[in-house]
């Protein structure tokens, strides 16, 4: 069965048109990048998935079930933005995800922390923008989920931190969940992508297999999509 | 070992061209057993799937083979080792020469300069 | 999952809430001590402003925990923090259930601190007996006891302030329905909301009146009410009070079931 589905949805701001008619499917055991400019819809599309917003129309399916309860057990999510209430510890976050997610695998999330050498008797305001973002990562790919959604993960940090965090999502993705990365720093997610997802102006422009793309196009995802979306 | 990729060709292309080399040249061993896929897609930094596929077409050629329980092992058929090693050795000398043609050096001269370079006068 | 959440959105109230009840017992203390002790000018002086601080530390009791449970609900449903509320494996409808439950047992919490403080800063033999003379007569005119009474008037209270509360949250769903939420929106919805409400309350006043020409004579007269009509209105309140209370938790819920739209 598709693991998550999209049909038909719409989505409008006010009488702005946001994401039209965006039609997808993804399967388990992938990796996918969802691929396109700052303000194209996809947060927005992320979103929907995550019972964020309301589609304005069209219908959202995960494992053949509308977004729900359900659906939120088996997508563990990482928005682009800083979630967790600042006035907790790290180790009262890990509680709070403890009680709330059955699949939470909270010696894992230690061991990783510890890997960054991490006080988790610290306050979350009391650490860097970046730190932050790190302890969500970890908490975020500690869940053993079906299916990662990871918002712009890459998004102003530098070129060492993207490596550890795309080692972390790599090392810690539950065997057979799929995974979906936003992102327009494309040729550093390519690499270990299956599957891309070109998103322009609130519409799917192109979705396929990584390789055959290259095959077909010969040359890098990343230069493939400049070239569709020159400005 | 080392991984380099260049996004211009599909990596699983690139992943079964790096393995073979670390086959023939002796950095993996024949009758090694290899890593697991999730720990070599790792050390690669590359999909699992990706790494699946690469793992896939060696075994097509008889590079690796798997053993159901055990994990996937190289093969131990040093002549088949040798023959993809000549084959890589070939490809890789005409490449050479064909470099070489390009700034007017026929075939017999560049192995004449070869020689020289060699120290055989 | 009820009892999870209750636990995380109590902490948050009591947190801060608690501060403001040490403070004023603290205050109802020192209020106490410096007025009993001696009679000297000075220690009145400073009696009376302590007396001054504990009064307005229960007003502080109160609307920072009104001001409290509001932020907590647009903050936690709405602000950042919503990405990881709306993201939890529960149902929308409990989690509105746990915001409304922390309303109703801190409003508790808040209302037992006051009565304390105002018990420990000014209880004595004199002002028992004070206040016995002042509300008998009223009491025996309800044909109750004055702590049926004072419970009754209690209670109408503290139902008021949960609707209120109830109505704040009614105008941040409402705020929040539309993309680029204003804090505006929400204040004005709410007030809206508050004075649907009290409408609703009054029109029930009335239409009771259509069958008891004594209530309505209020709508007409300016006659002076009597005992009977403000033992009835009494009943009436609660009655028409918990109505609103079950019918604004049922309508908030249903909205905020079908979604939200955060920014």
């Amino acid at each position: 069965m598709e693991l998550l589905k999209c049909v038909n949805v719409n989505k409008n701001f006010g009488d702005k048109p946001v994401l039209k008619d965006v039609n997808f499917t993804i399967s388990s055991g992938k990796i996918i990048g969802l691929l396109g400019k700052n303000g194209t819809g996809k947060s927005t599309l992320i979103k929907i998935v995550n019972d964020l917003l309301t589609p304005t129309s069209g219908e959202i399916l995960v494992n053949g079930k509308k977004v729900g309860v359900d659906s939120k057990k088996i997508i563990s999510y990482l928005p682009e933005r800083t979630y967790l209430d600042k006035a907790m510890t790290v180790d009262k976050v890990i509680e709070y995800f403890e009680d709330f997610y059955d699949n939470f695998d909270s010696n894992k999330a230690r061991k990783l922390l510890l890997d960054l050498g991490l006080d988790t008797s610290q306050k979350l305001n009391k650490m860097s923008k970046g730190m932050q973002e790190k302890v969500q990562l970890v908490l975020v790919m500690s869940r053993k989920a079906d299916l990662y959604i990871l918002d712009e993960p890459l998004g102003g940090v530098d070129p060492a931190t993207r490596d550890y965090i795309l080692d972390t999502i790599l090392t810690n993705f539950t065997e057979g969940a799929s995974v979906i990365i936003s992102t327009h720093l494309i040729s550093d997610v390519e690499r270990i992508l299956d599957e891309v997802i070109f998103i322009d102006n609130g519409k799917i422009i192109l979705q396929s297999d990584c390789d055959e793309l290259r095959k077909k196009e010969n040359s890098s995802i990343d230069e493939i999509f400049r070239r569709m979306f020159k400005c | 070992m080392r991984f380099e990729f260049d996004n211009n060709t599909p990596i699983y292309i690139q992943l079964v061209e790096q393995l073979k080399i670390c086959i023939i040249s002796g950095k993996i061993n024949p009758g090694e057993r290899l890593s697991s896929i999730r720990d070599l897609a790792l050390q690669a930094k590359v999909n699992p799937n990706t790494m699946q596929k690469a793992l896939m077409e060696l075994e097509e050629l008889k590079l690796i083979y798997t053993e159901r329980t055990n994990g996937k092992f190289v093969t131990k058929n040093h002549q088949l080792i040798d023959e993809y090693k000549k084959q890589y050795a070939d490809d890789l000398s005409n490449q050479f020469f064909l470099s070489m043609e390009s700034i007017g050096f026929d075939r017999s001269e560049t192995i004449d300069y070869l020689k020289y370079l060699g120290g055989d006068k | 999952m009820l009892k999870k959440l209750l636990k995380y959105d109590l902490k948050s109230i009591f947190k801060f809430l608690i501060i403001f009840y040490g403070l004023s017992l603290f205050f109802a203390i020192l209020t106490r001590i410096f007025l009993s002790v001696d009679n000297s000018f000075i220690m009145n002086i400073i009696g009376k402003i302590c007396s001054g601080i504990t009064i307005s530390m229960l007003f502080n009791i109160l609307i920072n925990n009104l001001m409290r449970l509001w932020v907590r609900f647009k903050g936690n449903l709405y602000g950042d923090e919503s990405y990881l509320t709306h993201t939890l494996p529960i149902e929308r409808k409990t989690i509105y259930l746990s915001k409304v439950i922390t309303a109703i047992i801190t409003m508790f919490t808040s209302v037992i601190v006051i009565a304390l403080t105002i018990f420990v800063a000014y209880y004595s033999k004199e002002n028992l007996k004070m206040l016995t003379d002042m509300l008998l007569p009223i009491a025996n005119a309800y044909g109750s006891t004055i702590v049926t009474m004072l419970l009754a008037i209690l209670f109408v209270f503290f139902l008021e302030i949960a609707n209120a509360v109830q109505a704040g949250f009614t105008g941040i769903i409402l705020g929040h329905r539309m993309n680029n939420a204003k804090t505006g929106y929400s204040i004005l919805f709410g007030f809206i909301t508050y004075m649907i409400t009290q409408l609703f309350a009054l029109l029930s006043i009335f239409i009771v009146g259509l069958f008891n020409a004594d209530i309505m004579n209020l709508f007409f007269t300016n006659q002076l009410l009597n005992i009977e009509i403000l033992k009835f209105m009494m009943y009436l309140a609660i009655i028409v009070y918990t109505i609103i209370l079950f019918v604004l938790y049922f309508i908030n819920s249903e909205i905020f079931k079908k979604g939200v739209n955060v920014d």
